[in-house]
């Protein structure tokens, strides 16, 4: 126990077949310490985290490079219960409790202190009694040292989400012998006031000798717990930092960074605020996992609105929710028109369209074939490529082929000809269908989410370039949702970023990176800068 | 070696295989006619009758030496038993003597004994053929009365509750048939030409007598001629009364018999060498199964030909049981395109089909009128029972499978009992004694029974094209395919594809999956009603439980997946299905004379389809 580090991971390099997610990471981790792991999505955080527990994944696609130790030795991780005999913990996002048990039995499960009986005699261990008083207090123990006053009898069902992520905490902390213990984004779910608990529940951890590895991405947090803090960008290692030698500003700027030049170039213009094409006000979506809690805010005509953000704070809640594909509520007028929420056919009859960052679950009808794909919505929405014979209303074949080869060649869209399915294209191949089909409708607004998610670079710089032609030539309004800052910086007039639900505030596509930062973790630039000047 | 070199490798020595056995057969076939042949054929005969009329002969010699060995005995003057004991001993020598294979053939000059037989086999042909024309005339003109006979016969089983075969067997009573004058004078003839074969025999056998001669006749007639004879059938029959060692000196007899089979061989053959070398496009094309399934009945079309069955009659037969098919499996259609997958909850279809059907029997209505009617009354009921059904499957959507199965077992359990109390009035549906609709309503040509099968039906050959249900068949099939393209059937594919895409678009998806489901129930209704028209039957009760699982895997072999399907699988999954169920029974009764295996072959074949594409359900819908 006397190394200097209870955790060491040196240059851990780790490759999906030809993708690098890791390169040459290290991270260092001191007893009893609080150390921040900070990035964007898609950095590398939960890959190296996977690394460390040993995860299949990271077995079956063929191991890893670099070096693991605990307390100076070097380990072989196998398996996630490996890294729990090995003193390690996690403290998951998603609560892995059983609902119908007891606290007590939720912190001992697969732990149990029994004693021998007759039966378990005769039949093994498996009929052993369980010691309920030792077991009550042993979590009785556990749950004080992490300020929970909550009946340890009381069973984890319709406690309050904020408990049950410290029964979780409570659960690792009774587990004897951790040194580390890992909470992935542990205030997520948790209120305000539930978050500072937490954070000193954290820090009495860390003074009782056992280390922390806290993934989050609220720097002001970090700045609040943290001892020292490593972050990664793309699979990098963009810096580590003592927390008392650096600001919140600096961390924001380490955490997005200039990645690469821009694929596409437009010139900075004007775009004249005097017509609102999408006024929004407080939209609630109710959708898993990006819920929006009441945002505003204004499109005006002819301009590329940018919406950036973190996974799961809710900026895909808002294209989805206007188009709505999911539960909402809120204003929203279209060129001052009111639109009705919750039906999916007014939202495209008023003339938006929406390509969908789902192209396989929303986007795609992956088992008929492009042209089939590409006139499905003007066909059912605007009653076009139809004719009629007798009582009958049927597709018209040759409208829809002379349109699909039109789609096919302006989107220069790969395929063996308009009748090949759609699921036989590759990821970008697939893009350009749904934004055919977007285009077909004729649309005056347009909203783009993730386009260019999960394809390659040449798709993705003509899908962008698609997106300012239509801009510019034919002045359609649109709002790109997207994770990547870059590409939103590249086309955008303005960019709004959103977290945890909420609008944050909307930057120039100039403003400086840290702006970018702050305003992801939650932290209104302005504001931010305002305060920090005046202690100054 | 790779597998696909390896493949063409067997291909060719496949092709190189049949190639020869193409040449052996044309080579032996014309050989039948050629005078090699017919001698192969003479020889054999002759051998058959020398060895069947040498065993009279030799009864004739013991006969002769026990009467002599008798008398000798008797004039010793020993006793009973001395005189038995001569007798056996005469008999054993002049046995031994005689049967042994000391009758040296080849020795016998049957020149004389060849032209006989010839005339003889002329006249026999010339008598039959007589026979078998004035009996055909003689039933053709008491047909009817037997089959009014036969149907009160089979009606009055019904009714008393026995089990009856599905085909009706009409037999007239041939009891009243008298001999035409042209018959007997052609018998005569046959008589007098039998006379000079049994000279000819006296040439040879000095022993035989007009006794042993009248009672050889038959025998003798039989071996001459049979009704019906060709080259193989009478190679077949001297070879089985085992005269094959006549052969000895004369070579190329079993390729001469065999010369049409080798062309059969050759053409599987050349199916397999071809289904090897294009063993992949036709996996990509067709998938697994199948290929499996068609290679499999290609194999039964080619041991129906070996086994000398009717290939065309089986084929005819297929084709009508395709037609009266298709259409249950069609209702498969929208079902799979709106998003329920198989409907196996088509029973309700059908039930409804059958109470159009019953309907039209007990008011009376004939015809086309009542089959119009029939279908009409079972859409109407089929479309409200349909809408109820497809509020059950919107309300549990995703288990579909099991909600479907279990209506379809639910409704004939239900039914089962309304069949007992539906009022019902007409004799020809009620049992005789007690309450309810009988097991099994046969249908008559006052209703609609073979109503779309006999309309502009032709013969091609023993190929019976029943013109008016394939007509039917494809209207169907266009009519769905029409709606497949329609706006609606464009959304409600969508529906069934892609569920949440088509909400994106402002679908309503429960509607869609209403129209899929009433269009599914109702096709079935008139499903049934065709299907009772060309079989002739109304069947109630339990009957319809199957007819669900069998239409989904006919279109499962055709090609569709639970989630995807085309008119095209329809059609080629009933041809498929209903063609191996049709020739797979008589090659394995032929194989395994008198037992059950094509009861067992079919209920492998139709369940068995069913698990496998279950199986397949869950992914991989692109096949």
């Amino acid at each position: 126990m006397s190394a200097e580090f209870v955790l060491e991971m040196k240059n851990i390099t780790k490759q999906y077949g030809e993708n690098t997610v890791l390169s040459d990471v290290s991270l260092s981790v001191r007893p009893g310490e609080i150390h921040a792991l900070l990035g964007e999505n898609g950095a590398g955080k939960s890959t190296l985290m996977n690394v460390l527990f040993g995860m299949p994944v990271i077995h079956t696609t063929g191991g890893f490079q670099g070096q693991v130790l605990l307390d100076g030795q070097e380990v072989h991780v196998s398996s996630p219960h490996d890294a729990m005999t090995k003193g390690i913990g996690m403290v998951h996002q998603e609560f892995m409790l059983l609902p119908g048990f007891t606290v007590t039995e939720n912190i001992k499960l697969n732990r149990e202190i029994t004693h021998r009986n007759f039966f378990s005699r005769l039949m093994g261990k498996n009929l052993e009694t369980l010691n309920m008083n030792k077991m009550s207090s042993d979590a009785r123990k556990a749950l004080d040292s992490v300020g929970m006053s909550i009946d340890e009898y009381t069973r984890v069902e319709g406690m309050p989400v904020g408990y049950m992520q410290f029964v979780e905490i409570a659960r690792e902390i009774d587990k004897t012998g951790v040194k580390l213990l890992v909470f992935d984004e542990p205030t997520a779910v948790l209120t305000e006031s539930e978050a500072t608990q937490l954070i000193k529940v954290m820090k009495a951890i860390a003074e009782s000798g056992i280390a922390i590895i806290f993934i989050t991405h609220r720097l002001d947090e970090v700045a609040a717990a943290a001892d020292s803090i490593t972050i990664l960008r793309d699979g990098k290692l963009a810096a580590t930092r003592n927390a008392k030698e650096t600001t919140i500003v600096e961390l924001a700027e380490l955490m997005i960074g200039r990645k690469g030049e821009a694929m596409v170039h437009t010139d900075p213009r004007e775009v004249p605020h005097d017509e609102v094409a999408l006024r929004v006000r407080d939209l609630h979506v109710d959708m898993a996992g990006e819920e929006v809690n009441g945002v505003s805010f204004d499109v005006y005509k002819g301009e590329i609105l940018g919406i950036g953000g973190l996974a799961g704070q809710g900026k895909l809640g808002i294209p989805n929710g206007i188009m709505s594909l999911y539960e909402s509520s809120g204003d929203v007028e279209l060129f001052g028109e009111k639109l009705k929420l919750n039906n999916a056919g007014d939202a495209l009859r008023a003339g938006i369209a929406m390509v969908s960052e789902d192209r396989k679950g929303v986007g795609l009808l992956l088992d008929q074939s492009i042209e089939d794909n590409i006139v499905f919505n003007a066909m059912q929405i605007k009653g076009e490529y139809l004719y009629k014979f007798g009582p009958m209303t049927l597709k018209n074949s040759k409208a829809i082929r002379a349109q699909a080869e039109k789609m096919i060649k302006e989107l220069d869209i790969r395929c063996f000809g308009p009748t090949q399915h759609s699921g036989t294209l590759s990821g970008g191949n697939q893009q350009k269908v749904c934004i055919a089909r977007a285009l077909v409708m004729g649309p005056r607004f347009l909203f783009v989410s993730e386009p260019t998610r999960g394809i390659d670079i040449g798709a993705k710089k003509l899908v962008l370039e698609t997106l300012v032609k239509l801009n510019r030539e034919q002045g359609m309004t649109i709002v790109m949702v997207s994770s990547e800052l870059q590409e939103l910086r590249s086309i955008s007039d303005r960019i709004a970023i959103v977290s945890e639900g909420k609008l944050v505030d909307i930057l120039s596509p100039d403003a400086s990176d840290a702006d970018f930062g702050l305003a992801m973790s939650g932290i209104k630039p302005s504001e931010h800068h305002e305060k920090g000047d005046g202690a100054q | 070696m790779t597998k696909s070199v390896l493949r063409r490798v067997i291909a060719i020595v496949l092709c190189v295989a049949a190639v020869v056995l193409i040449v052996l057969g044309a080579v032996n076939m014309p050989k039948r006619e050629s005078e090699d042949g017919l001698q192969i054929l003479k020889t054999l005969r002759t051998r058959t009758l020398l060895n069947a009329t040498g065993e009279g002969v030799v009864e004739s010699y013991v006969a002769v030496a026990k009467k002599e060995a008798q008398a000798a005995a008797k004039a010793a003057g020993g006793g009973m038993s001395a005189i038995r004991e001569a007798i056996a001993k005469a008999e054993e020598e002049t046995r031994a003597k005689y049967s042994s294979n000391a009758t040296d053939y080849s020795a016998i000059d049957t020149t004389n004994l060849e032209a006989a037989m010839d005339e003889y086999m002329v006249a026999l042909k010339a008598s039959a053929d007589c026979e078998a024309a004035a009996k055909q005339a003689y039933i053709d003109a008491h047909y009817d009365e037997a089959y009014e006979a036969a149907k009160a016969d089979r009606e009055a089983k019904i009714a008393a509750g026995q089990d009856v075969p599905e085909e009706m067997k009409v037999t007239v009573d041939m009891s009243g048939f008298v001999a035409t004058e042209e018959m007997t004078s052609l018998e005569a003839k046959a008589k007098e030409a039998y006379g000079l074969v049994g000279e000819a025999l006296k040439g040879i056998y000095p022993v035989m007598d007009d006794n042993a001669l009248n009672t050889l006749e038959g025998t003798i007639a039989d071996i001459v001629y049979q009704a019906g004879d060709n080259y193989t059938l009478q190679y077949d029959r001297y070879i089985k009364a085992g005269s094959g060692d006549a052969l000895e000196n004369k070579t190329g007899g079993f390729l001469v018999r065999y010369a049409d089979d080798l062309f059969y061989v050759a053409g599987a053959l050349i199916v397999a060498a071809l289904t090897l070398l294009f063993y992949e496009v036709l996996v990509a094309k067709l998938g697994i199964p199948r290929v499996i399934i068609g290679l499999f009945f290609i194999l039964l079309c080619f041991m129906s030909l070996l086994y000398d069955l009717s290939l065309s009659t089986l084929l005819s037969n297929s084709v009508v049981r395709m037609g009266m098919n298709s259409i249950m499996v069609l209702a498969m259609v929208p079902g799979i395109q709106c998003g329920i997958s198989l409907n196996l909850g088509l029973p309700i279809g059908l039930v409804a089909g059958l109470i159009g059907g019953l309907l039209t029997i007990e008011l009376e209505i004939g015809g086309w009128l009542g089959f119009v009617f029939a279908i009409l009354v079972g859409c109407l009921i089929a479309a409200v029972c349909g809408w109820l059904y497809a509020q059950l499957l919107n309300r549990l959507k995703g288990e579909e499978m099991s909600v479907t199965t279990y209506v379809g077992f639910s409704i004939v359990s239900l039914m089962c009992i309304a069949w007992l109390v539906l009022p019902f009035n007409s004799l020809k549906l009620r049992w005789p004694l007690g309450t309810g609709l009988r097991n099994t309503i046969g249908l008559d040509n006052s209703n609609f029974r073979h109503i779309l099968d006999d309309l502009w039906s032709f013969k091609i050959g023993d190929f019976v094209v029943p013109t008016g249900l394939l007509l039917f068949m494809l209207l169907c099939c266009f009519v769905v395919w029409l709606f497949s393209r329609s706006k609606t059937g464009v959304a409600m594919q969508a529906v069934g594809n892609n569920p949440r895409f088509a909400e994106a678009t402002g679908i309503n998806v429960n509607k869609m999956r209403i129209i899929g489901t009433v269009l599914s129930t109702v096709l079935g209704a008139v499903g049934i009603l065709v299907y009772s028209q060309s079989y002739g039957f109304m069947q109630l009760y339990t009957a319809p439980r199957q007819m669900g699982f069998i239409a989904a895997s006919a279109i499962l072999i055709g090609g569709a997946s639970t989630s995807r399907c085309k008119i095209s699988h329809v059609l080629i999954g009933t041809f498929l299905f209903q063609g191996v169920l049709t020739l797979g029974m008589p090659v394995a009764n032929v194989l395994v004379p008198g037992s059950t295996i094509s009861e067992t072959l079919r209920i492998l074949i139709s369940n068995g389809i069913i698990l496998y594409a279950l199986t397949k359900s869950g992914g991989g819908s692109r096949g």
